[in-house]
């Protein structure tokens, strides 16, 4: 049996993990939706990454009891969701799919889940009023919410996972079925939420853009294993290549890039050019000269989240965007 | 939930240096705060439940739509009640106190009125749970501090209730009305006194029992209308069916094809309370069967689908 990695996501933390997955294994007959995964999340913002099937879901419904384990643990603050009622109060849920009813007002909806979550009722009204502002859906707040577009529907969602202050909660792909601006606007939402409020949160998404710009720590699955975990800054560090876009004479360049020694890759309309050391950025100036190539881009190149899903994740010259895709994996710093 | 922090004082001594008199102000953050109240755990959590399907089932908190329905029902309900009672009233004044007797009354209601019930928790029922699990609303409770089990009682605790209300509210119209029909309505209530606790047990009994049938039947679908045309189907074709069986098998075999007649099961229930027999009850080869043997049909009735609904919400969690 191969060893399979064990992550604690980030740097070392004085406080103990707000959830551990310990060896933990799911099965439904014959298909294994989770293989051995382990790993520890702290406060902060952590992604759960992964291609759909990837078993990111059902690693959340094992954590928030929905589902039971078929071996192996899940401690959420310290304690298994699914025996503990008093943990389930300090935990909001956030799911994929549908989970609204159509024919009640946002405020209604809100004021009885935060009931259920445990606070009495006229404290509830008031925090369901406040969390709807917070989700910006005020003025909307008493029409039915089956109304709702799929954007406010997705901010109802998050309100109520929120109404109810939990200490840590569990998006599923929050940001499904938006357009690019609803999606920009809910991952400001959840920004805004652990930045200001400080309430952790569990992200899970196969959007790897939407990760690397909200989430302070990764976790990887891949087909049911722990493939990665840690910082995202580790993960989208600088490489030692460089992004080159020309706007004319591509193969003129190349051949003068290649005459100099440097490696050329073709990468995402342009080229990623790897050499030996610092004199790279020397060799890519004079070549572009010599080639009389307008430069469009210059860049040290970042790698992108996409290419953990990748043999190597360092040394890929073809995007991922196939297997997940997305939109603008691959990330150039900057731009001329 | 802590009132709102003020996130900013003006500071009055520096507003009186501008020369002018201004009163102390404050701005307040009104969003999103951290909540530092009290929480009531699973306890608040239950009675949100219960609370809820009572609002679901009458369709308070939602449209013109989610009200028609029960309350249709309940006006209807009402209306037998005070029919019944008017009748009485005219037959007392017009024919005197014999007559009065002989108008169906508080033993008789619930044969009269026991289909309109059923009907009733048919169509209103399926409405506390189908759309929780259709809509996925049902994984947002199980992901707080209460449990399936809490769920499901709470759901059905409040449907019983609704339901009992329903069943009492006309049974007390016919008891007033048949009240102040009379020309001493203070000398009515001390001779039929004794009436109100058989009303509430007699109530209790048809409340438990379509209550519980009928949130059993809407566990096994999502679909309200399915779960609603199930058991309308059931209660009404099981009448004619097992009726006209029965009548055609002499003896035991007779009476025991006459026990599953769903609808009069809580009817002799209602007979034995009051210790008459009502009009539909009456052609029912059943009625001959002991009271114990009837009690108990109607308790197995419903503590096999109580354990049911609660077998089949139990597998929802862990």
């Amino acid at each position: 049996m191969t060893e399979r990695p064990t992550a604690e996501t980030g740097a070392p933390h004085p406080a103990p993990p707000l959830l551990v997955a310990c060896d933990l294994v799911k099965r439904y007959g014959s298909v294994v939706a989770l293989d051995g995964v382990s790993f520890a999340i702290h406060d902060g913002i952590t992604g759960i990454l992964g291609e759909n099937g990837a078993g990111k879901s059902t690693a959340i419904k094992i954590f928030l009891g929905l589902l039971q384990p078929t071996s192996g643990s899940a401690l959420v603050l310290g304690e298994d969701a699914s025996q503990s009622t008093r943990v389930r109060a300090r935990l909001g849920y956030m799911p994929e799919h549908d989970c609204l009813p159509s024919t009640v007002s946002a405020a209604e909806f809100l004021t009885h889940m935060a009931e259920v979550g445990g606070l009495p009722p006229s404290r509830a009204r008031t925090r369901a009023a406040d969390t709807l502002r917070h989700a910006g859906l005020f003025e909307e707040r008493y029409r039915a919410v089956g109304g709702y577009s799929t954007g406010m529907k997705q901010r109802v969602k998050l309100a109520q996972a929120l109404v109810h202050d939990p200490k840590m909660i569990f998006l599923d792909e929050p940001t499904a079925g938006l357009d690019p601006a609803g999606r920009e606007e809910m991952l400001d939402l959840v920004r805004k939420t652990h930045r200001e409020f400080g309430i952790s949160i569990l992200f899970s998404s196969h959007l790897m853009s939407d990760v690397e710009r909200t989430c302070d720590r990764i976790v990887v699955l891949q087909g049911g294993r722990l493939v990665q975990s840690g910082e995202v800054r580790d993960f989208t560090a600088e490489t030692r290549s460089v992004f080159v876009e020309v706007d004319t004479n591509r193969e003129r360049l190349v051949q003068e890039l290649e005459r100099r020694g440097v490696r050329v890759t073709a990468d995402a309309g342009g080229f990623r050019v790897e050499g030996p050391d610092e004199s790279l950025y020397d060799d890519v100036r004079d070549a572009v000269v010599d080639a009389d190539a307008p430069l469009r881009r210059l860049a040290p190149r970042r790698r992108a989240l996409a290419e953990l899903f990748q043999g190597d994740p360092t040394e890929t010259g073809e995007m991922i965007g196939a297997a997940l895709p997305d939109e603008g994996d691959e990330s150039p710093e900057a731009t001329p | 939930m802590s009132d709102p922090v003020p996130v900013h004082d003006i500071d009055p001594a520096a507003a009186s240096h501008e020369g002018h008199a201004r009163p102390e102000g404050r701005v307040f953050d009104i969003g999103y705060q951290r909540y530092d109240g009290p929480r009531e755990g699973r306890a608040r959590g239950r009675i949100a439940v219960f609370k809820d399907g009572v609002r679901t089932a009458l369709g308070f908190g939602r449209g013109g739509r989610a009200k028609i329905l029960p309350w249709s029902f309940i006006a209807l309900l009402v209306f037998i009640g005070f029919i019944l009672a008017m009748v009485a009233g005219a037959a007392f004044r017009f024919a005197g106190p014999e007559a009065a007797e002989g108008v169906p009354s508080h033993s008789d209601f619930y044969g009269i009125a026991s289909i309109i019930l059923f009907v009733f928790a048919a169509v209103v029922g399926p409405e506390l749970l189908c759309p929780d699990r259709r809509d996925g609303v049902i994984n947002l409770y199980l992901v707080r501090p209460i449990t399936a089990t809490d769920y499901i009682v709470g759901r059905w605790a409040a449907f019983t209730a609704v339901t009992l209300g329903v069943a009492l509210l006309p049974q007390f119209v016919l008891l007033i009305g048949r009240m102040m029909g009379t020309p001493d309505p203070v000398a009515y209530l001390s001779d039929h006194w004794n009436d109100v606790p058989k009303i509430l047990a007699s109530g209790a009994a048809i409340a438990v029992y379509t209550s519980t049938l009928a949130l059993l039947v809407a566990s096994f679908t999502t679909r309200r209308a399915y779960a609603s045309v199930f058991l309308v189907g059931l209660f009404i074709v099981s009448t004619p069916f097992t009726a006209g069986l029965s009548q055609e098998l002499d003896g035991a075999l007779g009476q025991w094809v006459s026990m599953f007649n769903l609808s009069n099961i809580p009817v002799h229930v209602n007979d034995l309370i009051f210790g008459d027999v009502s009009d539909i009850t009456d052609a029912a080869p059943a009625r001959e069967l002991g009271s114990s043997l009837l009690f108990g049909w109607w308790a197995l009735w419903v503590l096999v689908p109580g354990w049911l609904l609660w077998i089949r919400y139990r597998k929802l969690t862990p």
